[in-house]
């Protein structure tokens, strides 16, 4: 129901009048990839997005993955990899401009706008795997968590105010109960520097059964600074999934892009999550992560990481070496 | 009767001689009309012509726009992110290189051109993102229109090089007589 709801909202958001597009563009991304954790997996991402004449933009993506091999975070940076062809981001928005001010309005089905969250960011980006602390299996903070509702920026583009209302709409294995859920950021940004903080009051999984009472409550800092091509931006993220637990970890990501390295973007993380639960059910994940994004010829990108987790997971071995490819078309 | 004379000689330097001439143009590839070809002809400027001093490559709805963008050397080139995600503007390869780094929505960055040249423009973080920048160093020049057309104003009659460019495809050299009347049909076979 949420999801036609969102979903009413960009055709009436889109259909403005004028109810004529202006631009509409089509975008499918087709991966497949192996890894050496025992995982194959291939999918693809089909979008499609524009703007009408009043400048509603739309944006809709349906993402379709196939996984075989045993379970891991493999290939989940940004996208599930089970569930068959599910339905993404579909929203529409509108950004107002008055003088110097910054006004944005976003109504529909929309990634959790919580720290780093854009799926440009973690898909195709270099990293095969999300970071611990945003991948849900580990009773963190999910990248495919999605929202249904609607949400407000306002600011200046030094410093901004992010707010999200609505009920959670995710995907992948875990889902949060249904029920309100807000999410505030505030970003502050300076020269090559971009700081945010983020907070998320939420209902959690359904699928953890009885034990896992109260609400979902999650607090984050991030950065991202980046000059002369290297980027480092990382996270911190501290809060408990439900009652009587807490999660807290975070990431530091380097990714170098240097006309010097030609096609090669060298990408490095280092990370770790603790998921503090009692004896028997606690986590204390560390991984570091190297590789590479390689720009092949024609649509082709290559992403290759070689891992080394020396604690924790469960189906992880020590060192694993993930690879993939990607082809990306745009009409 | 001297004021007359002083008066007419005022007239020619301030309005640098006869008046140019506007020539229509078309460009085509393979008998189509093709869209985002640049024309630009080596004739000198008949006034003092100053480099806009500034245009802009917007960032708008995860696309460049214009796709092309044709500037003259000098002009500086505003980039602002009318996008609610980041965006990573870069160029490395030929004309101009830079790296502008990350910047969120309502934020502008700016890149001087002061050489010619063709920049290949792309988005770090969305690889669907692409746009050209073609460096020319004369006032003359144009970017053909969705039906093919262009509009090269105020060029003073003579015959002078041309070229033409297009995405994706090999610069064309020639020669046009610039006079009344006169068309400059470019043709990509």
């Amino acid at each position: 129901m949420a999801l036609r709801i969102a979903a009413a909202a960009v055709l009436i958001a889109a259909c403005g009048a004028p109810c004529t597009a202006q631009s509409i563009t089509g975008e499918v991304d087709v991966t497949g990839g192996v890894s050496t954790e025992n995982v194959r997996a291939g999918s693809t991402q089909a979008r499609v997005f524009g703007a009408n004449a009043s400048d509603w933009r739309f944006f809709a993506e349906a993402t379709w993955a196939a996984v075989n091999g045993q379970p891991s975070d493999a290939f989940g940076a940004a996208y599930p990899y089970e569930g068959g062809i599910r339905p993404m981001e579909v929203y529409a928005e509108k950004t107002f401009h008055p003088r110097s001010y910054l006004l944005g309005v976003r109504a529909g089905r929309y990634r959790t706008p919580f720290g780093i969250s854009s799926r440009g960011e973690y898909g195709y980006t270099g990293f095969v795997r999300a970071p611990l602390i945003r991948y849900g299996e580990h009773f963190a903070l999910s990248n495919t968590w999605l929202e249904h509702g609607v949400d407000l920026a306002a600011g200046w583009p030094r410093l901004s105010v992010e707010t999200s209302l609505g009920v959670p709409g995710d995907e992948g294995e875990l889902h949060r109960r249904r029920g309100v859920d807000g999410t505030v950021r505030i970003q502050g940004y300076y020269k090559a520097l971009i700081v945010g903080a983020s907070r998320l009051d939420s209902g959690r999984d359904r699928a953890l059964g009885a034990f896992a009472k109260g609400r979902s409550v999650f607090n984050g800092v991030d950065a991202r600074v980046t000059a002369a091509g290297i980027q480092v931006r990382g996270e911190w993220i501290f809060g408990r999934p439900f009652d009587g637990v807490t999660t807290t970890g975070g990431y530091v990501d380097l990714l170098v892009h240097r006309r010097a390295l030609g096609i090669v973007t060298p990408v490095a993380r280092i990370e770790r999550l603790d998921y503090e639960a009692g004896p028997y059910f606690s986590l204390y994940l560390k991984r570091v992560t190297g590789g590479a994004r390689i720009q092949l010829p024609g649509c082709f990108t290559g992403q290759i990481n070689a891992i080394h987790q020396p604690a924790g997971l469960a189906h992880g071995r020590k060192n694993v070496i993930d690879a993939g490819i990607t082809c990306s078309v745009r009409r | 009767m001297g004021y007359v004379w002083v008066g007419l000689l005022a007239l020619v330097l301030i309005g640098g001689g006869a008046p140019g001439i506007e020539v229509p143009g078309s460009a085509t590839f393979k008998d189509k009309p093709l869209a985002d070809a640049v024309v630009w002809v080596d004739a000198p400027d008949i006034r003092q012509e100053h480099p806009a001093p500034e245009v802009t490559l917007d960032q708008r709805n995860l696309s460049f726009s214009p796709h092309v963008l044709a500037v003259r050397v000098g002009t500086t080139v505003s980039f602002p992110n009318h996008d609610r995600v980041f965006h990573d503007v870069f160029s490395f390869r030929d004309g101009k290189r830079f790296e502008l780094g990350l910047y969120p929505v309502g934020a502008v960055k700016h890149v001087p051109f002061d050489r010619p040249g063709l920049s290949r423009v792309f988005c770090n973080i969305h690889p669907g993102m692409a746009a050209y920048i073609i460096v020319v160093d004369t006032s003359h020049f144009a970017v053909s229109d969705r039906q093919g057309n262009f509009l090269l104003a105020d060029v003073p009659a003579g015959t002078y090089p041309y070229h033409a460019w297009r995405p994706g495809g090999q610069i064309l050299n020639g020669s046009a007589d610039i006079r009344s009347g006169s068309r400059l049909d470019v043709q990509w076979r």
